[in-house]
């Protein structure tokens, strides 16, 4: 797949309640095969946006298409489309693979590849078990299995990892990356950060109902730029420290008794070596100098508070 | 639809769930039947509302006139079964999951009703055999002849009585599916739906004649009788076409145009 047509393509999708605007002329463009990580706080439309893009909830204002269909028209996409949104919702008194089975009539979907479904997901042993009976985990997987029925193009998931345990993530992270391997796109909103920033390439960020980056997850985390964190051995020597840094024209942000140290023109081994000659200069015996790593955490922090933390929080 | 129909009819047709069905129609086959046989009176007007004599028990349509005059009190139960079928498709979230796989709204209610409606038919079918079964072994204790039952117009009444009875299901499936649809809350739509079709309406006909024929619960309810004194099949048919029509329209509307959320 290349990113030079859309799965997604839509503008100023808006949805208001009443006087509440929850969604507020959001515009959205998702490359065909990218995985792509939907971040917002709660409350940020992410939910209803994907309801939006499903046909569950009628958008108040906007144009666009899923899969090259008009998004007004749902039954023309939804069959290449595979989704989990809000919470796995199946008949409890009947067993994974009859729910599956049921859903699978109902789609148009081939119920030959249940077993195979059931397998990826975790639940081959389980399949025949009532669903009242599963975990939050395992309704969750069965979610994902459900979703997974028609092969879809276009796989959107609200919370996957929700109610996983350690095991359940890593493998979920893996089938996403199988899935984006075959060429799937797929539209994944989670709270847990660390994890998208492990199986995103895209990322699509939303605040008060409102596009706050869109684009590929490195640049949006490189775009502040690495560090150092520089620790002086004595404590009484921070502010020292950081004041003869500032003078040779470094960005330094102090957290946690560090001097967080970035620039514009030097990075790694050159950057290093310019803070130790400073501290040199200074008589300051440093005790740490380590690489920080801007994490996609600390980016979306910052960005949402509206202030830039720079490193490690 | 069809795979809407057929998806509802494997999730409805498992052993538990006929069991439960079976149980229920062979209860009702044996508790209608005889007690209909055991407060049949020699002549003049039924022990009760909706009884019968033995001179009505030996007629063609005898051999069904219990399951006839039991089948007045399924419709509540129709309606109760289907408020909570429907409302808990919303308030789980399995109507929400199923749009994702079909987004035809519309669609899918009707093929989750028709679906239900069939098993319901079937239970209906297994009632009316069995009752007509044990009127068979009751009626000699009660020096009634039974070989009209097995005429031409036994046969009709058989139909009939089956006929008015399903017509009064359906209504009592539609009214429940629309409370189900309205309040998207199986608690709320019960506790509406009985408050409506139990006290209120009983109630209120006790005191005002005019109920009978207006109300849309006692309509049903004479549908399945085949008719009342206080209303013929043929008023209470054509009141309860425009009730229903009026419920599949709200329910319609209300499907098309709100938001699915939960």
């Amino acid at each position: 797949m290349t990113a030079n047509t859309s799965a997604v393509s839509v503008h100023g999708l808006t949805k208001r309640y009443g006087d509440r605007t929850v969604v507020d002329g959001f515009d959205l463009e998702l490359p065909q095969g990218v995985v792509a990580g939907f971040v917002g706080p709660n409350g940020a439309g992410k939910t209803t946006t994907m309801a939006m893009l499903l046909g569950l909830v009628r958008p108040s204002a906007g144009v666009g298409d899923v899969l090259g269909d008009d998004i007004t028209r749902p039954a023309a996409y939804l069959p290449r489309v595979g989704a989990m949104i809000e919470s796995p919702a199946f008949y409890p008194a009947l067993s994974g693979r009859e729910n599956l089975r049921m859903f699978a009539t109902i789609g148009r979907h081939p119920a030959e590849r249940i077993p195979a479904l059931l397998d990826t997901v975790g639940l081959g042993d389980r399949g025949d078990d009532r669903y009242r009976t599963y975990s939050l985990g395992m309704k969750q997987r069965l979610g994902i299995a459900a979703a997974l029925l028609g092969d879809p193009a276009l796989l959107i998931l609200d919370e996957p990892a929700n109610g996983l345990d350690p095991q359940g993530v890593h493998e979920m992270r893996g089938l996403i990356g199988s899935l984006a391997r075959r060429g799937r796109t797929v539209l994944v909103s989670s709270h847990d950060l660390s994890e998208l920033e492990q199986i995103c390439d895209w990322l699509v960020l939303i605040e008060a109902g409102r596009s706050v980056y869109q684009g590929p997850a490195a640049d949006f985390i490189q775009s502040s730029g690495d560090g150092l964190g520089a620790v002086p051995e004595h404590g009484h020597d921070l502010d020292a420290l950081v004041a003869v840094l500032v003078s040779d024209g470094h960005r330094v942000d102090v957290v946690d008794g560090r001097a967080l140290v970035r620039d514009d023109d030097l990075a790694g081994r050159d950057l290093a070596a310019s803070v130790n000659r400073a501290a040199h200069r200074a008589g300051i015996v440093l005790v740490e100098l380590s690489p920080i790593r801007t994490s996609l955490e600390d980016r979306y922090l910052a960005l949402v508070q509206g202030a830039d933390h720079g490193g490690d929080q | 639809m069809i795979r809407i129909v057929h998806a509802e009819l494997q999730r409805l047709l498992r052993k538990r769930t006929i069991v439960i069905a079976a149980a229920a129609s062979v209860a009702f086959a044996v508790v209608a039947t005889l007690a209909v046989f055991a407060a049949a009176k020699e002549s003049g007007p039924p022990a009760a509302r909706g009884g019968a004599t033995l001179a009505d028990l030996a007629a063609a349509g005898g051999g069904t006139e219990a399951f006839a005059v039991g089948a007045s009190f399924i419709g509540f139960l129709v309606f109760v079964t289907f408020i909570a079928l429907i409302a808990t498709e919303f308030s789980g979230g399995t109507f929400r999951a199923l749009l994702l796989r079909d987004p035809h709204r519309l669609r899918l209610i009707v093929g989750k009703l028709v679906g239900a409606l069939t098993v319901a038919a079937g239970a209906l079918v297994v009632a009316e055999l069995l009752s007509f079964a044990l009127s068979l072994a009751i009626a000699p204790s009660k020096g009634i002849d039974t070989g009209a039952w097995f005429s031409i117009a036994g046969l009709g009444h058989a139909f009939g009585n089956l006929g008015t009875a399903f017509a009064g299901v359906v209504g009592w499936a539609v009214f429940g599916t629309t409370l189900a649809v309205i309040f998207r809350s199986a608690p709320i739509a019960l506790a509406v739906g009985f408050a409506w079709a139990g006290p209120f309406e009983n109630i209120i006909v006790d005191s005002w004649d005019t109920g009978y024929r207006v109300f849309p619960g006692q309509v049903l309810a004479a549908i399945i009788q085949g008719g009342t004194p206080e209303i013929s099949l043929g008023r209470a048919v054509v009141t309860g076409v425009v009730y229903v029509g009026i419920a599949a329209a709200a329910t319609t509307t209300l499907l098309t145009r709100r938001d699915v959320t939960s």
